[in-house]
Formats: structure tokens, sequence, C-alpha cells
């Protein structure tokens, strides 16, 4: 299956585990890796799967690289309605506003009329945890999910 | 090859080797440290009850484990002819690029009489304290129950949170069992919190204070709040205030002053009081302690403010070509862990477009170090350090940090290491 697998990041994490994701999903499918920041709204692929990626950050923000991207989904008023998407998102639990920036993300797109597939999975930064030990399953189940999507279409 | 040096492997080290790594492709590139563990204030700034914000560190642990960045610890640059040190001229004729990320560790000292009396401590050097840094680990300060921390940015909210947590409110954190016994028993009850600015206009952000709102045990007043007016009623931080919860019979008063211009301190053996200017009034504050945490300034004084001076760009830190400067040791002590990526992204594009223009040459880098300096460490030595800390802890933390620096060297080399808790 054809992967667009894009990430929002601030302090870098989020890039790290595309970076692993890609490798781990590299050998099956055919991935695509990229900024949100370097990304254009509007030239989003109707026949991939975008897994997105997204931390948050300040107080309940996007973090940085997504910013632009989501102000550019809103200046083109995009109509995304061809576009699936899965989402991920990172996050600390010491904060109260824990994984908002990946909710207004996917509240974002689906306002663009993106359809999601399955729901958001959150890792929280404070749990120890590694994220691609949650990351890697999301993937696989979001794909698993997808692809009798993708074959009917 | 082309071999570059980056002196600090702190956040802003560490940004700029992965940005290097992408911005100059077959560059060799080695961290060098002063002490034998990576990552900067990461590991000693960082409150150790973030956890999740020290977990950057992983990401950085990837240069060195997947990335090819040496490391280089034990070695410290330090001016020309000082012993124990390497200059920045001998560092320069074994790399082709050399950048300074040496940070800013020492604590701006407040600029007042009775500055100096005992009792008055850095926010820098406690944090330090509590995150076992080898250079502060052995003094415990003695705490008293009244607090005055001076200064209202973010690190100062560090020093209130944790001096009022719990001891059960370190679970999960890697604050040694010693310093959180140590916090208990000072048995704090008041802690005052003073800054010059209006209270919308205060450093820090206003997360960290709704964090306090969680701490079921402490009282909340405020002084000075006058001074936002009505105009900004809605701001952020004014907000976050307005929802912790009032003094009432609470363990612990914190007491928030805006408008508060530190004078005096004052004491015989010790500092007894704090005072204050507000709006021309003097406030007095009885106190054990004071903390200063009004920012950092460089502890190579010659050094930063020559090289600054005469500085190409010194905004971007380019200070020549072939030598550069990063993070708080090239912007000053302001700006966050992910201020820090942006900057190194910039000043990488900048180093790989000189050094197009840089004469070809064939230095030696690491083989150079090592021909002249012993003792150094590597990356390996630092996982043996890691590997104990991680294997000591006790219950209710994530790790127990060595913070004796011969014992981190002993560690590092792969000595067995003469320590009682290591002999069964
Ligand atoms: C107490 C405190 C808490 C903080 N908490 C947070 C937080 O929660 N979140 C956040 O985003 N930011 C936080 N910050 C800010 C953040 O730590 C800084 O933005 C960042 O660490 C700056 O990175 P740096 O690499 O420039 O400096 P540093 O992290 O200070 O790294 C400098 C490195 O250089 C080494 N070094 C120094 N001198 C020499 C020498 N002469 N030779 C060789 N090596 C040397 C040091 O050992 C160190 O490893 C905090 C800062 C402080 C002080
Ligand atoms: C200054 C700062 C603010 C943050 N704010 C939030 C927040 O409001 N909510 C949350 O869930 N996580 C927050 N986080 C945690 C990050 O989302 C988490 O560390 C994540 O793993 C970072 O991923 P990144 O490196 O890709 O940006 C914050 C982290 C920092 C350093």
């Amino acid at each position: 299956m054809k992967i667009a697998l894009l990430y929002g990041t601030e302090t870098g994490t989020t890039e790290m585990l595309c970076e692993d994701l890609e490798g781990h999903l590299g050998g099956d499918h055919e991935v695509e890796m990229a900024d949100l920041g370097d990304t254009d709204p509007t030239s989003l692929d109707g026949d991939s799967l975008h897994l997105i990626l997204c931390s948050t950050y300040g107080d309940g923000e996007l973090p940085a690289t997504a910013q632009p991207f989501a102000q550019a989904l809103i200046d083109a008023g995009a109509d995304l309605s061809g576009i699936r998407f899965a989402i991920f998102g990172l996050g600390d639990s010491t904060y109260e506003t824990f994984n908002e920036g990946s909710q207004k993300l996917a509240e974002l797109l689906v306002k663009h009329g993106a359809k999601q597939v399955g729901d958001r999975t959150t890792y929280d930064a404070m749990s120890g945890d590694m994220p691609e030990d949650s990351a890697f399953p999301w993937a696989e189940e979001r794909i698993a999910e997808a692809e009798p999507l993708f074959a009917a279409s | 090859m082309i071999q570059i040096a980056i002196v600090g492997a702190g956040p802003s080290g560490c940004y700029l080797a992965q940005a290097l790594l992408k911005a100059v492709p077959g560059a060799h590139i080695d961290i060098l440290d002063r002490l034998p563990v990576p990552f900067g204030l990461v590991r000693y700034g960082v409150a150790p009850d973030h956890q999740g914000t020290k977990a950057v560190a992983r990401q950085f642990a990837r240069l060195f484990e997947k990335q090819g960045v040496g490391f280089i610890g034990n070695v410290t640059l330090g001016q020309e002819g000082e012993g124990g040190t390497l200059s920045l001229s001998e560092l320069q004729s074994a790399y082709d690029v050399v950048v300074l990320a040496l940070g800013l560790p020492k604590d701006r000292a407040l600029p007042l009489p009775g500055a100096a009396l005992p009792g008055v401590i850095g926010a820098g050097q406690l944090t330090r304290h509590w995150n076992d840094h080898p250079d502060d680990s052995a003094s415990l300060p003695d705490l008293g129950r009244r607090v005055v921390i001076v200064g209202q940015g973010n690190v100062a909210i560090d020093v209130l949170r944790i001096l009022a947590k719990r001891a059960e409110h370190f679970d999960g954190s890697d604050l040694a069992h010693r310093h959180s016994d140590h916090i208990a028993a000072a048995g704090i009850e008041s802690i005052d919190i003073l800054g010059r600015s209006p209270a919308h206009e205060a450093k820090f952000d206003p997360v960290m204070v709704k964090e306090l709102a969680k701490l079921p045990h402490m009282g909340f007043a405020f002084e000075g709040l006058a001074h936002s007016g009505a105009a900004s009623q809605d701001d952020a931080r004014l907000e976050a205030l307005a929802n912790l919860p009032a003094a009432a019979d609470h363990d612990i008063r914190v007491t928030f002053h805006f408008g508060a211009t530190p004078t005096r301190l004052t004491g015989t053996d010790r500092v007894s009081a704090a005072q204050f200017d507000c709006d021309g009034a003097e406030l007095s504050l009885p106190c054990d302690t004071v903390v200063s945490a009004i920012g950092f300034e460089t502890h190579v004084p010659g050094l930063r403010d020559d090289l600054l001076a005469g500085a190409e760009d010194a905004a971007l830190g380019v200070l020549r070509p072939g030598l550069y400067a990063a993070g708080w040791f090239a912007r000053g002590p302001r700006g966050t862990i992910p201020e820090n990526r942006q900057a190194a992204q910039a000043l990488a594009a900048r180093i790989a477009q000189d050094l197009g223009t840089l004469p070809k040459t064939s230095k030696t880098g690491a083989a150079a170090l090592a021909a002249r300096l012993s003792g150094l460490t590597d990356y390996a030595g630092w996982q043996r350090i890691d590997a104990a800390e991680l294997a000591a802890c006790d219950a209710g933390r994530v790790r127990a940090k060595v913070a004796d620096l011969t014992d981190m060297l002993t560690l590092a080399a792969g000595r067995a290491q003469d320590h009682p808790e290591t002999e069964t």
C-alpha cells in the first residue's frame, strides 16, 4: 500500500519516531516520509493512506512544524474529501492539555473533509514507555483497517 | 574527510550535530564535553519530576548509537595555557570546524548588599544539586522554613515546585531520596516568590503555574496584581494565577509578589530577611533562605566576550569562518530546548555554506586529541554509567544518578567501582 508518513514536531521526537516507522514499514509498503511543515495540504494524494504523527506544544497547541500546515489548510480552504488519514499523538500527561495538538489537527482535517481511519492513539512521554511500542502496532492496525478501503476504490 | 568538533553535549550541541548530519553529509562529527556524560541541562537542569521533558535525551542518544557521531568526554575547553585543558587553538588545529556550545552555567548573582551571606543560593546551583551534578552534588543547602525566591521565570517556578512538593509527589522522578528527605525535613511553611514585572509580563509560562494547582497542600496569595490593571484581565498568566487555590489552612503558603524590586539582604551569620522596593514602599520579608533565579552567565568570561565582540554574525552564531557558537553560549540564557533546535538548523545551513569556500585540509580530529590528552572518555563509557544508574535505582525512582566525578570516571573506564552498594 502507498503510505504517506507525515509528522509535526517541535523538539524532534516525532521526526525520530517517523524515521523508525519508515524503517519498520518500508519493507512491506511504499512509504514516503515528510515534515508537515514542508507539506502543501492541497497536494495530499488520495491514493495514499496518510499516517500522521503529531506532538503537542505550549499549552495544548500544535507543534512548530504543524502550524504552517494547519494555517495553509485554513487559508486555502482546501477540500480533502478524497483523503484518508490515521493519527497518532505524542504528549505529556504533566500538562492538562494532554495531546490536544493531535486532537486539534485531526479535527481540522475532518472539518476539511478528510476521512479518519480508526481512533486517534496517544502516547504519554511521562509514562516512560518507548513511543515505538505503541506507534508500530498503531500503524499496523490502521493499515489493516484501511487496506479494504483502498482495494475497493 | 571534514572534521567537525562541537564543544558541549547539551541540547544545542546535540541538535546542531543532528542538523549537520543532514547539511554536511560525509563529515565526521565529534561532540566534546567536560563531563563523561552527555546532554547538558537535560540531565542537569530540567527538573527531576519532569521526566517527560528529559525523554528528549533518547533522541540525542541516537546520534552516538546509530548516526556515527563521536562522544569525547572529560575534556575541558579552557583558556590558552591553562593546565589540564584544551585550548581553542589546539582544537582548531585538529578540526576544520569548531562550534562552541558551552552553555551558561554560572548563576547571575544578585547585585545587592548582603548577597554573599550564607543562605543565599543561586537557582542553577540548587537545581544542579538536586540533579546530582558533580560540581554541586556534595553540599546540602540548609533550607529552613521560610524561603524567598527572587525571580519569576520557569526556573524559579521549578524551584518553587520542588521545594513545595511532598515526598510522594516525587514518585517516578529521578530525584534522589536524600534530596526529597532533606526537603521534607526542612518543614517549609512559606515561600515568597518575587519579580519586578507586573503579573501579565512575568517570565513564567502559564502551564508552569497551572501545574502548581495540582498540589492540594499548597495555598496561594498575591501581592501587586494591581500593576496589571484591568486591560489585561484575560491574560493567560493572570488566568493561571487566578485558578490557584487561595491560601487558607494549607500546609505551605505561597505568595506571589509582582512589581517588587530587591534592594538588600540582611542578616548576621546568615540571611534573615530580604528587602524589596514595592512602589516606593519597603517590603521586608523575614526568611531562612533566599534563592536567586535571575538568569545565567558564562563561566569563561574572556573567551565568550571576546569572541562575541568580534563575531561576524553573532545572532546566527558565526564567530569567524570555521568557528561558531550555538545555544545559550551564543544567544544568552533565554529559551527552551526546542528553540535550540530551530537555531541549530539555521546555523548548520550556514556552516554547510561556509564549508564550500574553506580551503581543503587533512585534519585528524579525535586522533589528534587522543595523542595530546589522557583520560578521555567515550560514549560506551557513558553507557556504563547509564546502566549502573538504572540498575541502582530504588523504589519510586527511575534512576539513581552517580553524583561523584571520580565514581563516574571509574565507571566510564569500565573499572570495578569500590562502592559499598556495588559490592554485593
Ligand atoms: C534549571 C533549568 C531548567 C530548565 N528546564 C527546562 C525545561 O524544562 N524545558 C525546556 O525546554 N528548557 C529548559 N531549560 C532551558 C534549557 O535547558 C536550555 O535551553 C538548553 O539546555 C541550552 O542548551 P545548551 O546546549 O546551549 O547548554 P547546556 O545544556 O548548558 O549544555 C552545555 C554543555 O557544555 C558543557 N561544557 C560547559 N563548559 C565546558 C567546557 N569549558 N568544556 C567542555 N564542555 C563544557 C557542559 O557540561 C554541558 O554539557 C532549563 C534551564 C535551566 C537552567
Ligand atoms: C514546553 C513544552 C510544552 C508542552 N506542552 C504540552 C501540552 O500542552 N500537552 C501535551 O500533551 N504535551 C506537551 N508537551 C510534551 C510534548 O508533546 C512531548 O514531549 C512530545 O513527545 C514532544 O514531541 P516532539 O519532540 O516531536 O515535539 C510539551 C513539551 C514541552 C517541552
